[in-house]
């Protein structure tokens, strides 16, 4: 459902229903058409041409399994325009977002973008999550020339033939393999146990951790169970079999819990390690803190000491944000800068894939983490370095962002306790 | 290798023994009403959250919290029975029992999703210390899981004299025998359908505390098993309740004693194959007769 455009065609539709008592069928049909093309014409005839706004697409799970930051990862977008809107919008063209529900399903989604692209024609799409959503509207995108920013994890993403049309501002499934990886053995240790669900990375977390245990002299191994089941104490058993230092929790929350129970009875001593998806305060606060106790875990971060994060949670009127909601902000100012950068007569898609990197990762720019002063500098042809709260956003040749952050907290007394942000 | 084994075996028959007392609610009311209600994976889950607030929240001690978490699923579940299948069952047809069925799956998600509307999606831990594990002869096993257990199986046993025993438990056999001919000695069995929703509610939400003790309770506790519970009541032949309990223990143990030759993925296969080789070789189940089937 496209929030910005919703309010015209709900009233024709009531119009229309106050109608049909009146009318027959037939002249209700015509009458309905004719509402409806009033609806979509009007704003263009009395709009002249180029000012009518810029349309940016915002793609982002409202509802289903992956929607638990669908909320504030709207309320964030919707921030970015009305920040862009009251600096001026792009060189006195206003900016509009459409803000469409993924459904947590990659068919929904790619009905969605297609609508976006071809009937709103946006010229980028940002917010997409779920890495099964953005695998199937990546295609779209890359091959209609409209500019991809997503925050999933997926590496097969950014190997996709998509000449640069895909920028990604979260880590790469590798990274976060190998930051665990890296963390468990900064924590002095040598053998390493991998206990998760099956999932599309499952594999590849535990090729690239036991690799890095490999090369650093240890050992790494692992098992992939299946999920929502009553019981790990088998799954438990045959890990501890190998009588590891570190077991890394590539689970959910549920399955987490009961593997954290099962490792508890047995006795294990060693090291947890796990991922924000699954070690988390919703699973301290469901388990007793002898069992919990001392489990750490890797977030990707937002960059929470920057002066763009303080703004951002200071507009949103919250104490803290996830950094996925932090990313689609920074979707929607990435495109507005590189348009205004640009200084394009006829703003797309191509337009904002060149102009991106010369507003977020010129060395020579001004740092700025204010859409407003970023405008001004464009304004004023001062060339700008642009950090989002949601990071630096520099972005590789491939499209994966560069120096990502991440939180390093540790389950202590049923609290998430921060250790560091590196 | 073989304490290896026999662990597995002793994992399984832990788990076996939770599957047990849910499996028995759906057969007895199988058994008395003819269709499988599907809703005992919510009214497991009714239980969980019963023993929950009264262990955690009320302090209650533990055999009040098992009992409060068999009368509240036992209310709930004849409640909802009366009010969305009852009138199903009125419009007697060819299809009335799938129909039941296919409304039970629907009664299953209303309940699962009100729960999830009062108490969220979190999860709750009961308020009992997770304790280490025993070790005897060479074998690991929990506390908890050894309480549950026993406690599984006192409860089968109990329901075992109250349907040898007492009158109530005849006539429900005498239903579950052949309706037509309990009615005409006088048995009424409306009234025993109350009484078998009930009771097999009831032995649910005890399975879904016990569950939850050894787990954690969120709203979809129940839903998770479903498969396996409908598996081993099938392979205990669906009217037999020693079936239901020899079901669930194969059911247990083979899910278990599979990851030694199996990858841990593919554990709900072992389910599967069993209602697979069930339907294939013995149509019946493993124990049809001791109880005598429905016509």
């Amino acid at each position: 459902m496209a929030d910005a455009s919703t309010v015209q065609p709900s009233n024709t539709k009531q119009n229309a229903r106050i109608i049909m008592r009146e009318f027959d069928r037939r002249r209700f049909l015509a009458g309905a058409a004719g509402a409806g093309s009033m609806a979509a014409f009007w704003p263009r005839a009395l709009l002249a041409q180029g000012t009518q706004p810029i349309k940016i697409g915002i793609l982002i799970p409202l509802t289903g399994s992956t929607s638990q930051f669908g909320a504030t990862m709207s309320a964030a977008a919707k921030i970015a325009v009305s920040n862009i809107n009251a600096a001026g919008g792009v060189a006195g063209r206003l900016v509009e977002v459409l803000i469409e529900d993924d459904q947590s399903n990659p068919e929904a989604a790619v009905r969605a973008v297609r609508k976006l692209i071809d009937v709103d024609k946006v010229v980028s799409i940002g917010g997409s999550y779920a890495s099964a959503v953005t695998s199937a509207i990546a295609p779209l995108c890359y091959e209609s020339k409209t500019v991809l920013f997503t925050s999933s994890g997926a590496d097969s993403i950014t190997k996709t033939p998509h000449n640069g049309y895909v920028f990604r501002t979260s880590p790469t499934v590798t990274l976060q393999g190998t930051r665990v990886g890296q963390y468990a053995l900064e924590l002095g240790a040598k053998k390493m146990f991998f206990l998760g669900p099956q999932t599309p990375f499952a594999q590849s977390y535990i090729d690239i951790i036991s690799k890095l245990f490999k090369d650093a002299g240890g050992f790494g191994q692992g098992l992939i169970y299946e999920d929502k089941r009553a019981s790990y104490r088998t799954e438990v058993d045959q890990a501890l079999r190998t009588n590891p230092d570190v077991v890394v929790l590539g689970g959910y929350v549920p399955d987490t819990s009961v593997v954290l129970k099962d490792l508890y009875r047995a006795g294990f001593g060693g090291k947890k390690i796990g991922y924000s998806f699954g070690v988390n305060q919703v699973l301290a606060d469901g388990l007793p803190h002898e069992v919990s106790e001392g489990t750490a875990s890797l977030v990707p971060s937002a960059s929470e000491d920057s002066t763009a994060y303080k703004t951002l949670i200071g507009k949103m009127g919250r104490s803290a944000l996830d950094s996925y909601s932090c990313q689609v902000y920074d979707h929607v100012v990435l495109t507005t800068l590189a348009l205004a950068q640009a200084a394009a007569a006829s703003p797309n898609g191509t337009v904002v894939r060149d102009a991106v990197r010369a507003i977020s990762q010129d060395p020579k720019g001004e740092k700025v983490s204010d859409v407003a002063q970023g405008l001004k500098l464009i304004a004023d042809k001062k060339p700008l370095n642009y950090d989002g709260p949601s990071g630096p956003l520099e972005f590789a040749a491939n499209g994966d962002v560069e120096g990502v952050f991440f939180r390093y907290e540790q389950v202590q007394k049923g609290k998430m306790a921060l250790l560091k942000v590196a | 290798m073989f304490t290896e084994f026999a662990q597995y075996v002793l994992n399984g028959l832990v788990l076996g023994a939770l599957i047990a007392l849910p499996a028995l609610g759906l057969t007895l009311i199988f058994s008395v009403q003819g269709f499988v209600n599907f809703s005992v994976a919510a009214q497991m889950t009714v239980g969980a959250y019963a023993a929950w607030l009264a262990g955690a929240y009320l302090g209650w001690s533990s055999i009040l919290m098992l009992l409060f978490a068999f009368l509240v699923p036992g209310m709930l579940g004849v409640a909802a029975d009366r009010l969305a299948l009852a009138p199903i069952r009125r419009q007697s047809g060819a299809h009335t029992a799938l129909m039941l069925a296919v409304v039970s799956i629907a009664l299953n998600l209303a309940i699962e999703n009100a729960l999830r509307f009062l108490f969220g999606s979190n999860l709750n831990s009961f308020d009992i210390p997770v304790e280490r594990n025993l070790q005897i002869w060479g074998l690991s096993v929990g506390p908890q899981q050894l309480r549950n257990l026993v406690t599984a199986l006192l409860i089968a046993v109990a329901l075992a004299a109250f349907f040898s025993l007492t009158r109530w438990g005849k006539a429900m056999r005498a239903v579950a025998d052949n309706t037509d001919l309990a009615r005409l000695k006088g048995i009424e069995p409306r009234n025993l359908a109350n009484l078998a929703t009930f009771i097999g509610m009831g032995l649910a939400g005890i399975g879904g505390s016990l569950l939850a003790i050894d787990t954690s309770v969120d709203p979809s506790t129940g839903s998770r098993l479903i498969l396996v519970i409908f598996s081993a009541s099938v392979l205990g032949g669906l009217t037999s309740l020693y079936g239901a309990v020899l079901g669930a223990l194969i059911i247990g143990v083979m899910g278990e004693v599979a990851m030694i030759a199996m990858p841990p993925v593919y554990q709900s296969l072992t389910a599967f194959l069993a209602i697979l080789f069930i339907l294939l070789v013995k149509p019946t189940g493993l124990l049809v007769g001791a109880e005598g089937v429905r016509k």
